[in-house]
């Protein structure tokens, strides 16, 4: 399973890659090697092209796509059920349940456009590094000598890929040609792509999917740059025996590339 | 139509990838780790009663607290009575147990096997199976 994961990773950033150069096209004079290629076939731009026109196709309806670099800070805080764990293992609550949020980051590239010209929409694909502050809702004790312990240690410090999509509502608020205020919602999903302890693993405990329910508001400023913040309620993919709700706050920015490059 | 088809391959196969890891030895492994490399200090003993009428015996080490038992992480375990041997943590139809194979300073091999209650990063307690009553040994690293 872990090579498939590493195999799976490395496609996927091969296939990211790839189509990013694939998408670059650069004014240049041609060599005499080149304008001969030029008249060869060549089957990876080909399905490019036809993955490109493919695209098109499917997504003719989003339209007025602009791509932004984003940037956030995240508030994060987990509960945790450990119900499910049988193993005779005791770690003191004490040291483990601080109940607080803890500050992580993101990044990634994010698309804002226009469904059918008058839905607003949002999808991003990022990178998140998620500390999280811990909240274990139950505590066992061991009479007379152990108090206060859980059976399950989860792992606080971890980094999921996302893809989210957002829905997004411009509010009558101030100028709406100069500064729109939006309102968001939509889902989103992470995957962990850190390695899991084996103290997550534990009776089946490991889930490596998140799925999240989100909403939040943005300030678009002239469409120079977008304020956003954003909250994330999140609960695992998969049935496990330790659920856990993710509860996360996001704040950022997010700037078109064509200013940035 | 073709590329939502893709879309929704690739979204079952991170689903697929999201199933959790664990091995037959992911729990032994997590003991493992616990236990070894540590003094533990044994506080308190208590042996069940023989009949519900006759009262629980609380058996405390007050003035005996330096005895302690090692578990090192090469199999080889000592305690400070001189006693050594080597031990493996098992997980038998769901029992946690640990297997002590041991030698007396006489040189008389013995089998010992505990069965796991709990065991943490500094409290450990285990029942030591016999025919009579159960006696439940409450370690700590101080």
């Amino acid at each position: 399973m872990g090579l498939a994961n590493t195999i799976l990773y490395r496609g996927l950033c091969i296939s990211i890659l790839t189509i990013f150069v694939g998408s670059e096209v650069h004014a240049q004079t041609l060599t005499k090697k080149q304008q001969d290629s030029a008249f060869l076939l060549h089957p990876g731009q080909e399905r490019i092209r036809k993955i490109k026109k493919s695209l098109a196709k499917a997504f003719v309806n989003f339209t007025n796509n602009d791509l932004s670099l984003y940037g956030s800070l995240n508030l994060s805080k987990q509960k945790i059920n450990d119900k499910g764990i049988t193993a005779p293992i005791n770690y003191l609550y004490s040291s483990l349940n601080n109940n607080s949020y803890e500050a992580g980051f993101s990044g990634g590239f994010r698309m804002d456009g226009m469904y059918k010209e008058k839905h607003p929409y949002s999808f991003s694909f990022g990178i998140n590094r998620i500390i999280v502050g811990n909240n274990y809702q139950n505590i066992y004790s061991l009479a007379p000598f152990i108090d206060d312990f859980t059976h399950f240690k989860a792992d606080n410090v971890f980094t999921t890929l996302n893809i989210t999509a957002h829905y997004k509502k411009l509010l009558p608020v101030n100028d709406m040609n100069k500064y729109k205020f939006y309102a968001v919602v939509g889902p989103s999903f992470d995957y962990k792509i850190s390695s899991i302890s084996e103290e997550n693993l534990i009776n089946s405990a490991g889930n490596k999917a998140i799925i999240n329910g989100d909403f939040g508001a943005e300030f678009d400023n002239k469409g120079y740059y977008v304020l956003f913040a954003h909250y994330k309620y999140g609960v695992n993919m998969k049935s496990s025996s330790v659920p856990i709700q993710l509860n996360r706050f996001e704040i950022g920015m997010s700037i078109k590339t064509k200013d940035l490059f | 139509m073709k590329i939502l088809y893709t879309l929704l391959i690739a979204l079952s196969s991170f689903t697929f990838f999201s199933c959790s890891k664990e091995t037959s030895t992911t729990q032994v492994n997590v003991m493992n780790s616990l236990l070894t490399n540590k003094n533990w200090y044994l506080d308190y003993s208590i042996t069940e009663a023989m009949t519900s009428t006759t009262p629980v015996v609380f058996k405390s080490y007050v003035g005996q607290s330096t005895y302690f038992i090692t578990y090192l992480k090469n199999g080889d375990t000592k305690d400070s009575d001189g006693i050594t041997g080597t031990y493996t943590v098992e997980l038998i139809n769901g029992e946690s147990q640990i297997h002590m194979q041991l030698k007396t300073s006489n040189g008389n091999p013995f089998e010992v096997i505990y069965n796991i209650i709990s065991v943490g990063e500094s409290n450990m307690v285990l029942s030591k199976v016999t025919t009579g009553p159960a006696t439940k040994l409450y370690f700590t690293t101080k």
